[in-house]
C-alpha cells in the first residue's frame, strides 16, 4: 500500500488522517479516559444477556399490551438482575431474591442509592436519563456491578 | 490477522493497570467511533452516551483480549450496535419514524464497516508516523496538509526555509513518513484500491451527507 502511493495521494491521506482526529470533540476523548476509572473494580460483573431492544420485532408486537418498553437481563455468575423499564420508572429483580443495597452510578458517580426487599425487588423511579450501572451489594458481602444502561 | 504489535502493547500495558496506555488506546480510536456515530445522525448527547458505553465495555472486556490487532474491528461493530440500540429505543417513543429512520436500523453490511475499520487503522497509522516525525517535518507537512493549503511562499515566510528548498524538504518528508515502522504493519492495506486514501475517503465523505 504505502508502496503505491505517490507523494499527492500520501498528503491527501495525512490529511484526512489529521482531520478526522481534528473533528472529534475534546470532551468524547475525555469520556473514553475517565472509562478506565472502572478497571479492576472491586466487584463480580453482571453482563448484559438480554435487551428487548436487540428484537424490535417482538417488542413492538409486545408493546400494545404491555406497560413495559424495555426488558433487560443481567447475568453474573452467581445471580441475575432483570429489569423492566416503564414510562416512568425502572422494575428491578434479583434473582435469586434477597434483599440489599442497590446504588444507581452515573456518569459523575453515585447518583442514588435504593434498597432490594426481601424477595430482591426494587424501584428506580424516576427513569434515568444518562447512562447509569447499578451496583448490588448485600450484608453477607456480595458485590455485583451491571453494564452500563442506556435507556 | 494483522499483528499490530503497538496495539498489542498499548492493550497490555491497559490490562496491567497502565492508565496513559489506556489514553493512548482512547485517542487513537475515539476518531473510529466518533465517525460511526456520525454516520447515524444522532444527537450529540446520544453520541457521548454511546461513547461512554463502548469504553466502558471495551475496560471490562480488556482481560479477555486474545487478539489485540481485532480491536478496531471490535470497536466498529460494538458502537454500531449501541448506535441501533439508541435508534430502536427512539423509535419505540415515535410510531410515526420516517422510512428513512427505518432504513438505518437495520444492520450495516459487512464490507462497509469493515471499509471504516480499515480507514481507521490506516489513519491511526498515518497519525502515529506522523507524531514520530522531526519536528521540521511535522510544520512543514502540517502547512502543507492544512485547509486552506498554505502557498510556498507563504511556508516561506513562516519557516525559515527558502522557496526553492521546499519542494525537495516536502519530498524527503514524506518518503520518512512513508518509511515510518508504524505504516509497515498495514501491508497491503488497500490492495484492492490502488486510487489510494483520497479517492476512498471522500466517497465516504460524500455517503455520510447523502
Amino acid at each position: 500500500m504505502r508502496d503505491i502511493w505517490d507523494d499527492e495521494q500520501l498528503l491527501a491521506a495525512l490529511r484526512e488522517a489529521l482531520e478526522a482526529d481534528e473533528a472529534v470533540p475534546p470532551e468524547f476523548i475525555e469520556l473514553g479516559k475517565n472509562a478506565y476509572a472502572w478497571h479492576n473494580i472491586d466487584a463480580e460483573l453482571a453482563q448484559l444477556t438480554y435487551d428487548s431492544i436487540d428484537e424490535p420485532q417482538a417488542a413492538l408486537s409486545m408493546r400494545a399490551e404491555a406497560a413495559s418498553i424495555r426488558a433487560l437481563t443481567f447475568t453474573s455468575a452467581h445471580l441475575t438482575i432483570e429489569l423492566e423499564v416503564s414510562e416512568d420508572s425502572v422494575l428491578g429483580q434479583v434473582i435469586p431474591g434477597q434483599s440489599g443495597t442497590i446504588d444507581i452510578e452515573g456518569r459523575e458517580g453515585t447518583t442514588a442509592t435504593i434498597e432490594a426487599d426481601q424477595v430482591g425487588c426494587f424501584l428506580i423511579r424516576p427513569v434515568p436519563d444518562s447512562p447509569f450501572r447499578l451496583r448490588f451489594r448485600t450484608a453477607d458481602g456480595s458485590d455485583i456491578l451491571t453494564g452500563s444502561i442506556t435507556l | 490477522m494483522r499483528d499490530d504489535s503497538s496495539v498489542s502493547a498499548l492493550v497490555a500495558r491497559a490490562q496491567a493497570g497502565d492508565q496513559p496506555a489506556w489514553n493512548e488506546l482512547v485517542e487513537r480510536y475515539a476518531p473510529l467511533v466518533w465517525s460511526i456515530c456520525n454516520r447515524f445522525r444522532l444527537r450529540r448527547e446520544d453520541i457521548d452516551d454511546i461513547g461512554q458505553t463502548v469504553w466502558l465495555l471495551l475496560v471490562e472486556q480488556l482481560g479477555n483480549i486474545r487478539q489485540p490487532a481485532a480491536l478496531p474491528g471490535w470497536l466498529a461493530t460494538t458502537t454500531q450496535r449501541e448506535c441501533l440500540r439508541i435508534l430502536r429505543a427512539a423509535s419505540r417513543y415515535d410510531s410515526f419514524g420516517s422510512s428513512a429512520d427505518s432504513q438505518m436500523l437495520r444492520d450495516q453490511s459487512g464490507p462497509e464497516i469493515e471499509q471504516e475499520v480499515l480507514e481507521a487503522e490506516l489513519h491511526a497509522a498515518l497519525r502515529t508516523a506522523f507524531a514520530a516525525l522531526p519536528a521540521r517535518c511535522r510544520q512543514l507537512l502540517s502547512m502543507l496538509t492544512s485547509d486552506p493549503p498554505r502557498s510556498y511562499a507563504e511556508i516561506s515566510a513562516t519557516v525559515p526555509i527558502a522557496i526553492g528548498s521546499i519542494g525537495p524538504q516536502r519530498a524527503r518528508c514524506l518518503e520518512k513518513l512513508r518509511r515510518s515502522p508504524a505504516l509497515a504493519t498495514l501491508g497491503d492495506l488497500d490492495a484492492e484500491d490502488g486510487e489510494g486514501g483520497g479517492t476512498r475517503a471522500s466517497e465516504t465523505g460524500g455517503a455520510r451527507h447523502a
